[in-house]
């Protein structure tokens, strides 16, 4: 077996594994409040559109490592993912029907818990790190995204839209 | 197989656990913070792995921490896919302001115009430049080791921030935008400036903004994905040919002011 097709079968598992631990959450989310976003046939079907967009995505991201073009090769696998399934729901409103009855915030908690394990390697680490790095990272992240923020409302005032 | 096992034991135990907690709103003064399951769930991931029992220790084997690692991009697909549809229904919206996408890019200077300063006065040199770069992502990562390697003051500067924002990123964007909001800030504004650069955070972001405004949560996560799609495209060049050069100029202005005073003062 190729390391292509090895990889292929292992990130359609992995794929497989995600959109199940998504209808475990939603269902969770179900009995806690009775209310969120039911689970449907338009739910199944959209968890099956978001495994096979991602797969897609997968695949793509792999050819394009085989490109000669290096904004190409280091296009990160995520916005492949993002850029094919746009198409789809742009193509066809069938998608974005289907995909809508996935609860958006089901799949948000997943990504986080595997996030918070595989860190724990890593904190030793922060220990090491002297205390000025830290006051320095607030103020990176807030600097950020209080500046883009400002540049932001200033644009939408001069374009009319607010 | 058996790790495998162990790890999807573990995340659906962690999955249960958060949601249960569910959303809860705090009040930090007169600052309305709803945190989302997704905090909960990164919390509980790191604090178990803290606690000192022979089973746990087991879980968080390295080898099952490495799993997790690995795949993790994996897991995050179908949420990425998930944006599409959110999207598709306002892409000519978002295409009609598409300049405005463009310019607020330009935001990410930020990181340097606030972090360089504050880091230099703090008494950091060289690790200021790898620190302050931008948020420290792949991106600047790459960067900055095939610059000056990762064995480098520059190195350990990004390093620093890369770590803490892996760790604690996605829980201090889920309090910085509704700490943004309550500033006076439009929802719109703040959601397109989600689109940070990191999948996790701009989620984090995105999603307690959405929890406060939630007749406009269509709106809010279409924007952030939009941006975190275009960031994804042009983040690099702003590094290139503004970060960099801007990084350079403030950092001579001032490491020579700074140390021209130190001089006299000793």
């Amino acid at each position: 077996m190729t390391t292509t097709v090895k990889n292929t079968i292992q990130a359609a598992s992995v794929l497989a594994l995600s959109v199940a631990f998504t209808l475990f959450v939603q269902a969770i989310k179900l009995v806690k409040n009775p209310h969120s976003t039911p689970i449907t046939h338009d739910t199944l079907i959209g968890l099956g559109a978001l495994w096979a967009f991602s797969l897609i995505g997968v695949l793509i991201s792999f050819a394009m490592k085989k490109t000669p073009w290096k904004i190409l090769q280091e296009f990160p696998m995520l916005g492949w993912v993002s850029i094919v399934s746009l198409a789809f729901c742009l193509i066809s409103p069938f998608f974005v029907k289907v995909i809508s009855a996935v609860d958006f915030l089901s799949l948000t908690t997943t990504v986080l818990a595997f996030a918070g394990i595989s860190v724990a390697n890593d904190l030793g680490a922060l220990r090491k790190l002297s205390w000025k790095i830290f006051i320095v990272a607030i103020v990176v992240f807030f600097g950020m995204y209080f500046m883009d923020t400002v540049v932001s409302q200033i644009a939408l005032l001069l374009s009319g839209k607010m | 197989m058996k790790k495998i096992i162990a790890l999807i034991g573990l995340v659906l135990f962690i999955d249960l656990i958060a949601e249960l907690i569910g959303m809860q709103v705090i009040m930090l003064g007169a600052i309305k913070i709803s945190i989302l399951p997704l905090v909960f769930a990164v919390l509980i991931g790191i604090l178990l792995s803290l606690i000192p029992l022979a089973p746990i220790k087991k879980l968080y084997s390295p080898e099952i921490v490495k799993f997790a690692g690995k795949y993790m991009i994996f897991i995050m697909l179908p949420l990425m896919a998930r944006y599409g549809a959110n999207v598709a229904p306002k892409i000519n919206e978002i295409l009609s302001i598409g300049w405005v996408f463009l310019i607020h890019e330009l935001g990410n200077l930020g990181t340097i115009l606030f972090g360089l300063p504050v880091a230099l006065l703090l008494g950091m040199r060289r690790e200021a430049i790898g620190a302050t770069l931008g948020l420290g992502r792949e991106g600047e990562l790459a960067y900055i080791t095939e610059k000056y390697t990762l064995d480098s003051p520059e190195g350990r500067g990004v390093l620093g921030i890369y770590l803490i924002g892996t760790i604690f990123g996605s829980i201090v964007f889920s309090i910085l935008a509704p700490l943004l909001l309550a500033l006076g800030f439009d929802y719109r504004a703040i959601a397109m400036s989600s689109g940070v650069g990191s999948a996790s955070m701009m989620t984090a972001a995105s999603s307690a903004l959405a929890a406060l405004h939630p007749q406009n949560s269509d709106t809010i996560i279409s924007y952030a994905a939009a941006s975190q799609l275009l960031t994804s495209f042009i983040g690099t060049y702003i590094m290139y040919f503004l970060a960099v050069p801007l990084q350079r100029k403030i950092y001579n202005t001032f490491t020579r002011r700074l140390d021209a005073n130190k001089e006299v003062a000793d």
